[in-house]
């Protein structure tokens, strides 16, 4: 049975009716208690007038506490419900279910932030961080006391994804959406399909032809009716709310021609790939005859070469007409570089490297070959290549960090290649070499235009970032806008599709409901205030608010289904007849007011 | 839609395994309107991230991040959950829709009622090793998984039987007992034999244990001294509580007269009034107890002893009227009673059948043990004794009346010593008390000299073919005859019922034995019940007690108008448990000192007091500390008294549902490698060398010992070691791949280590630093700026010092190639992922395609990613192979497109219309 700890008065709360608020205090496992004192802050709480419940938890996310909630909930008849724990981005949601599955409105929850706004940012100072604590949850119960139930908004959703992009992640998502019912239209800025891929010959792990694959899937693509394919395109706009999103996409034709299309669309899949990194002339020896990068490594027309495919090039490797019998790979190009550069690492180089390497000692095993890296990071099922590529002869060297190769011309035309070898004693080698080849990695595609248009947000490395890294990879904060592929960071074919698919079925599970969910959490005018000013109109980032007219007065309204609820339109309203519902100035006021009450002793 | 074309599904899908990739997969496809079954082994589902501390690059809380998708796993709409459960076996049909059988293991909890009060864990008296806390700890044998189990429902695990309680005649739970003794509770553990039987003090000496034979420490050192931990208990109890310390029950208005009031009639008095009954039970001795009292000499089972235990049965009202001979069961019945138990046991002995049998100085066994119990039994002072029979009966005859002095006692047996009926342990008792043998002889005639015995005439025997009961069978040697003198010849050749009562109400078999149906006892005259020896022929107490039982339960049935069945108790265990599987889980498995009753024997034995000296609390504890938990939950009753909602019930049994699905995925997820396949690094050898998943558990906020310190000493550590690619890149251990995670976790436990930690020395020894994913590099290079370092090479060995510390040898390849020997407090093997080759076991019928390394096969990863080779069945996560988190999200996500894709196909073999799309030119 949950201990009761106070009951309510109804003494200080005014004109308000009385409320039955439970306020649950999460320990967060030691990262709240460990630095707040949760005994003492459920006491003072249990004190506060229409709290019929204060208590502490373990993990109020917990399964087992969540359901205690809900039976508190039912069994006391609460009318509001306060859970202090973590930031509202973690359990908002969690916590509003909880407060639905027990039948209680899920906007008479407020979640307030006594971790990261208080315990971890306190860890010296017990008794601060406990009366702080005090003051937040009282400041969420005051929210609470003055809440109303509300309704979230119910908006119909199109059954059609718009995928942006239309490389090897973004096709196989574009069949994905297909095979499930759904309706897409793909905006590829090159004239046709294929992306990097395309001009892959044999792949690690498969050994399958880039090209063939690619042209595999453009034939899915077309076979699909349910797919429309816009080349030489780009989107340009978007406008519309959740689900229903309004677009317009730029295409050139073939007469170059340039139309405008507009495309309605619920989801929008992002999959505009990467760019290679391109190295500064100079940039270990790059510029020099024989120093090429990896993707220019790969697709040489004496190598496997472009579509050709590995096993139709026979004999000795020549470069130019000249036989090689040594190369030299520096990984790492670009990448892992501590300033100036990026420091990420670009993931499928390394396997792309060791697989390019393995391919022509699999045809001369007379080749030397040697491997300049910091870490060899054939990860997973790739550390098979790894070994073989050892065992036919391939020389692996690991220069310091610090002390990068350098690949100079030497006077008989050949290359060599300096290096400090970590393991035979920090011995500095200079190899002879016939080519080299600098292991580029990705680097983000310059996108500004479509990165503004969707307003994506764009991490420390350039690459999109994804809401969670660990368990939403393919969401973004806007919602309904998915990331696929390696926009998202560097990923290798099956990593790409992998993520492409993710997209699909994130972008299913909005869709294929017909319908979705919105907080009702948006801007309401007081017609009566509202004197027509006009004053918040450009206030509004989104173009919710139009002048109407009412009563044969010029007043404002804002769309429900297209404000966001950023509350930007209410302070710039001199009448104070705009108010945020789930926000109000009343509440904002009676958190203030509490925050500041007497501290507890 | 044409009904007929719908296929029949019980669910759309059916995923395997609730770990983060199952989740995931339940999740996503439940949220596009699926219904998804999820079938998890655990009791909880989270998997193994629920485990986690933090995660990497993020160091989000792994509880926080996991827990709420377990809620929502579990709360989801579209989703069932089947915890504790297993997939014996799926099948394709022609239509291309899968048959599962799905089997519940059964949790002895009604999870409907189960609060996860936890309270049940409390009183559990069994401690196994916590696989939640990867063996760092003990957890209870009725446990919640861990604190944020979801659901929060607590399970008991069985594993079947224990040997010592599937071996009982009585149904008596000894391992329960023995644990109870174990954790002190030793009110509880008499309380817990006194559910059997009123007979605790008599069985804790007079019993001849078969559980012991049973015992799986036997095939260690020795068996648990089973039966006198319970005379243990017997003896604390009587100290301390007159009677049986339990309220005499409301009656029930019906009443039952036993005849008899030897085991079975008294063990069924107690269970028929513990039930409300009114019992008479009619004795035809002057004192209750039957052979207890009258055959059992008091140096094995003192008379105060067996009086205790009937003072229970009398305590619950019930009336033992003595002196009274039933001769008319009819007119018993006729009395009122509603049923009538008939208990008589084998009162008459069987005679030899030869010449001079009736002389003086001839009597039976029986007869002469009841003179001695009742004081009336002639002097044998000085005389030369000849038994006659090889039973237990013999043995105690023999011993007696080498008590009673008489200067010579020898047994005369006509097979040989292995094949006497008697106890292995009573034989040699008897010789060490001076009695003599003479195998393979038979009595010819009783010699004597006037009416005075002069000695017993004999023939030789061998032993020629089985008999029907297995034994030899003696056949004479033609003229060996010869005389064994003697002064008496007591004979215990066999004991039979009397069946004068019954014999004309009833079918009556060989040896007078009344018929009985043998599961509920009761004869063809239905009020009549019959239990004991007087069904069996001589047995033993505890065969009498548990048909005591036996006979009160179906009584009960009989009389409430009940049909008469199986009697659960002895009826239905659960299977025994496979010795050799106790012996081979037992991680922490130490030698123990047996514990032994000691007892002195005299050569020339002359009183009657009781010879085996009793238990002290600590040799008791000691002896019962040795028990080896066989069927895990000991059945010591303990949670089911604590369970305030009444949840726990031992009667359930598994339950397998056949269901049919539209489409699998698996999602089993890995093994984690048996870091003691590598003996080179010490793991299970040197207490401080630990996993990467256990050091996890001791960074969680739900950590064991609420700090990290090294399990040897419980030292808190200065320098930590990493071995990474433990079991992984390494061929010698069967595992040439990468593991992919080992690095991450690695640095991810380092950082956490230095902040928990802040003057401990963090090491790590790898072999390339796989930092390959989203912000992964930068994570590894953070690690470094904190101050960890990271030293390139595989170690070679690692030994342990006197002191618990470790010292790692390698070869330091970026500093020249020298040989270092480098000491630390705690060693961290970076173990890696291994496929769960479960999945192999999953389809009947057909063959789910694994690659070379036995992880699901994926015949075209590169764009089908989560499509296995069979047509509907997909596969997420880990069990396709090595991947942290957000890859198992993503491949899960691939996944559940594939399989909406093919249930999206299979509903209907076209492709949707094209959409519309509004175009403008400009």
């Amino acid at each position: 049975m949950s201990q009761q700890t106070g009951t309510s008065t109804n003494e200080q709360t005014g004109t308000c009716a009385q409320r039955r608020i439970g306020v649950y205090l999460c320990h967060c496992g030691g990262n709240i208690s460990g630095h707040v004192d949760v005994a003492k802050v459920a006491e003072a709480l249990a004190d506060e007038p229409d709290v019929v419940i204060s208590q502490t938890k373990l993990f109020a996310c917990s399964d087992g506490t969540q359901q205690e909630m809900v039976t508190d909930i039912q069994d006391n008849k609460l009318d509001g419900l306060v859970v202090a724990s973590c930031s509202p981005k973690l359990h908002q949601v969690t916590f509003q279910g909880v407060s639905k599955r027990a039948d209680l409105n899920p906007y008479s929850y407020t979640q307030v932030n006594v971790r990261e706004q208080c315990s971890w940012a306190h860890t010296n100072d017990r008794e601060g961080a406990t009366q702080k604590a005090i003051g937040l949850i009282r400041a969420g119960v005051a929210k609470t006391r003055l809440s109303t139930p509300l309704e979230p908004l119910v908006v119909k959703t199109l059954p059609k994804t718009m995928v942006v992009g239309g490389g090897v992640a973004g096709m196989r998502a574009a069949v994905g959406l297909a095979d499930i019912g759904l309706g897409v239209v793909i905006v590829e800025r090159a004239s046709q399909l294929g992306g990097w891929v395309g001009e892959l010959g044999p792949m690690y792990p498969s050994e399958r032809s880039g090209r063939e694959r690619i042209d595999y899937l453009i034939g899915e693509v077309a076979k699909r009716p349910s797919i429309t394919v816009l080349t030489d395109a780009e989107l340009v706009s978007k406008s519309g709310s959740f689900g229903n999103y309004v677009t317009e996409v730029r295409v050139k034709g073939r007469d170059e021609m340039i139309r405008l299309v507009k495309a309605e669309v619920g989801t929008i899949v992002v999959a505009t790939g990467f760019d290679t990194y391109q190295p500064e002339v100079g940039e270990f020896g790059y510029g020099i005859e024989g120093v090429v990068t990896l993707p220019e490594f790969t697709k040489l027309p004496d190598n496997s070469g472009g579509s050709a495919g590995a096993s139709s090039s026979k004999g000795p490797l020549t470069y130019k007409g000249k036989p090689v019998r040594t190369i030299a790979y520096v990984y790492c190009v670009g990448n892992r570089q501590p300033e100036g550069g990026n420091e990420y690492c670009s993931k499928f180089c390394c396997a792309a490297t060791v697989h390019a390497s393995l391919k022509i000692a699999r045809r001369d095993s007379t080749l030397r070959q040697y491997h300049l890296h910091r870490d060899i990071r054939t990860y997973g099922k790739f550390e098979l290549m790894y070994s073989e590529s050892r065992e036919r002869g391939s020389v692996y060297l690991k220069f310091p960090d610090d002390t990068p190769p350098s690949v100079t011309k030497m006077a008989d035309g050949r290359l060599a290649v300096t290096v400090v070898d970590t393991q035979t004693g920090n011995e500095e080698l200079t190899l002879p070499a016939d080519l080299v080849v600098l292991v580029t990695g990705m680097v983000p595609r310059k996108n500004q235009d479509l990165t503004s248009v969707l307003k994506l947000p764009v991490g420390a490395d350039g690459f999109y970032n994804e809401i969670h890294p660990k368990l939403r990879p393919v969401e973004t904060v806007v919602a309904g806008v998915m990331i696929a592929g390696a926009c998202q960071s560097p990923k290798t074919l099956s990593e790409s599709v992998a993520s492409g698919l993710a997209a699909v079925t994130q972008s299913a599970g909005i869709l294929l409901k017909g319908f979705a969910e919105l907080d009702p959490l948006m801007a309401t005018v007081d017609t009566a205030a509202c004197t027509g000013c006009n004053d918040c109109l450009p206030s509004c980032p989104y173009d919710a608010i139009t002048t109407m007219r009412s009563d044969g007065r010029d007043v404002v309204e804002i769309s429900a289904a297209v404000c966001k609820g950023c509350g930007g339109c209410v302070p710039v309203c001199t009448e104070n007849a705009i108010d945020l519902l789930g926000y109000t100035d009343a509440q904002m006021r009676a958190s203030i007011d509490s925050l500041s009450k007497e501290p507890v002793s | 839609m044409d009904n007929e074309r719908k296929p029949k599904t019980d669910y759309d899908v059916l995923v395997i395994g609730s770990g983060i990739g199952g989740m995931e997969s339940s999740i996503k496809l439940a949220d596009m309107g699926h219904k998804v079954l999820l079938v998890e082994k655990e009791a909880s589902v989270g998997g193994r991230m629920i485990l986690l501390s933090k995660v990497f690059p993020t160091l989000d809380c792994a509880s926080c991040i996991s827990g709420p998708k377990m809620s929502s796993t579990i709360n989801h709409p579209n989703i069932t959950t089947k915890n504790y459960s297993e997939v014996l076996g799926i099948e394709r049909d022609v239509g291309g829709l899968f048959h599962a059988k799905v089997k519940e293991s059964s949790t002895f909890v009604d999870w409907a009622a189960c609060t996860g009060c936890a309270k049940c864990e409390t009183a559990c008296t069994v401690a196994v090793p916590d696989q939640f806390n990867y063996d760092l700890v003990a957890r209870r044998a009725a446990y919640l998984a861990f604190p944020q189990a979801v659901p929060k429902k607590a399970v008991i695990q069985r594993a079947g039987t224990s040997p010592c309680i599937d071996t009982c005649p009585a149904g008596i739970k000894a391992h329960g007992y023995v644990s109870l003794i174990r954790s002190g509770k030793y009110e509880e553990a008499f309380q817990l034999i006194l559910d059997a039987t009123p007979l605790v003090g008599t069985l804790g000496r007079a019993c001849y244990a078969p559980c012991e034979s049973e015992c799986s420490r036997g095939d260690l050192e020795a068996a648990i001294p089973i039966r006198r931990l319970k005379r243990f208990v017997a003896y604390r109890h009587y100290e301390q509580v007159e009677g049986p310390g339990i309220e005499r029950p409301a009656s029930n208005g019906k009443s039952v007269a036993i005849v008899g009031s030897g085991p079975a009639g008294l063990t069924a008095a107690w269970q028929l009034a513990r039930l409300g009954y009114q019992v008479r039970i009619l004795e035809a001795e002057a004192q209750p107890g039957g052979f207890l009292r009258h055959a059992l000499p008091t140096y094995r089972l003192p008379q105060e002893v067996v009086e205790q235990d009937i003072a229970n049965v009398t305590a619950l009202g019930v009336e033992i009227i003595t002196s009274t001979s039933v001769h008319d069961l009819e007119a018993l019945k006729a009395q009122g009673y509603d049923a009538v138990l008939l208990a008589t046991g084998t009162p008459l002995a069987t005679s030899l059948g030869v010449p001079g049998e009736e002389s003086d100085g001839v009597l039976t066994g029986l007869d002469y043990l009841r003179k001695v119990s009742l004081g009336q039994a002639p002097d044998l002072t000085g005389k030369r004794v000849v038994i006659v029979g090889g039973g237990n009966v013999a043995m105690d005859t023999a011993r007696t009346a080498r008590r009673r002095g008489a200067l010579e006692v020898k047994v005369a047996y006509r097979r040989g010593r292995e094949e006497m009926p008697a106890h292995v342990a009573e034989v040699d008792d008897a010789e060490k008390e001076g009695v003599a043998f003479e195998f393979l002889v038979a009595p010819v005639a009783v010699v004597s000299t006037g009416s005075k015995v002069t000695g017993l005439r004999c023939q030789k025997m061998v032993l020629g073919q089985p008999d029907p009961s297995g034994r030899r069978r003696p056949e004479p040697v033609a003229g060996s005859e010869f005389v064994i003198g003697c002064n008496a010849v007591i004979s215990a050749i066999g004991m039979a019922p009397d069946h004068a009562p019954y014999e004309r109400l009833t079918r009556v078999v060989k040896g007078n034995r009344i018929v009985v149906d043998p599961t509920t006892l009761q004869t063809e005259v239905p009020y009549l019940f019959a239990a004991g020896d007087v069904t069996t022929g001589p047995s033993d107490i505890t065969r009498a007690v548990g048909a005591g039982r036996r006979a009160a339960h179906a009584i009960d049935s009989f009389v409430q108008g009940r049909a008469l069945g199986s009697f659960p108790a002895l009826d239905d265990l659960l299977p025994v448990v496979d010795k050799k599987e106790v012996l081979a889980r037992q991680t922490s498995y130490t030698e123990r000192e047996p514990v032994v009753a000691g007892t002195t024997f005299s050569p020339a034995p002359c009183d009657f007091g009781e010879l085996e000296p009793a238990m002290t609390e600590t040799e008791a504890r000691a002896g019962a500390g040795g028990c080896l938990d066989c069927g895990v939950c000991s059945e010591c009753q303990e949670c089911v008294k604590a369970c305030p909602a009444d949840a726990i019930s031992f009667d359930k049994r598994d339950k397998t549902t056949e269901l049919t699905v539209g489409a699998v995925v698996v999602s089993t997820g890995y093994k984690l490698f048996a870091a003691d396949l590598k003996p080179e690094y010490g793991y299970g050898t040197y207490a401080n060398v630990i996993t990467g998943t256990q050091m996890d558990r001791l960074l969680a906020p739900t950590r064991p010992f609420n700090t990290i310190l090294r399990p040897g000493d419980g030292k808190v550590p200065d320098r930590i070691a990493y071995v990474s690619c433990t079991g992984s890149r390494d061929k010698t251990s069967g595992n040439p791949l990468c593991s992919k995670v080992c690095c991450m976790y690695s640095v991810k436990q380092n950082q956490l280590i230095m902040g928990s930690l802040p003057l401990a020395d963090v090491t790590m020894h790898y072999m390339d630093m796989r930092a390959a994913g989203k912000r992964y590099n930068e994570f590894y290079e953070q690690s470094k700026d904190m101050g960890a370092t990271y030293i390139k090479g595989r170690v070679a060995k690692i030994t342990e010092k006197d002191n618990g510390d470790l010292i790692l040898r390698y070869e330091d390849i970026e500093n020249g190639g020298q040989i270092v020997e480098a000491e630390y407090d705690l060693v961290v093997l970076a173990v890696g992922i291994q496929p769960n080759r479960d999945v192999e076991k999953l389809f009947t019928g057909e063959k789910l395609g694994l690659d070379e390394y036995f992880y699901v096969a994926e015949p075209d990863g590169d764009l089908d990613p989560g499509r296995t080779d069979i047509p509907g069945v997909f596969v997420a996560g880990t069990s396709a192979g090595a991947k942290d988190i957000v890859d198992t999200i993503l491949h899960a996500g691939a996944a559940v497109a594939q399989v909406a894709a093919h249930l999206e196909h299979s509903k209907n073999n076209q492709l949707t219309e094209t959409p519309t799309m509004t175009e403008a030119l400009v």
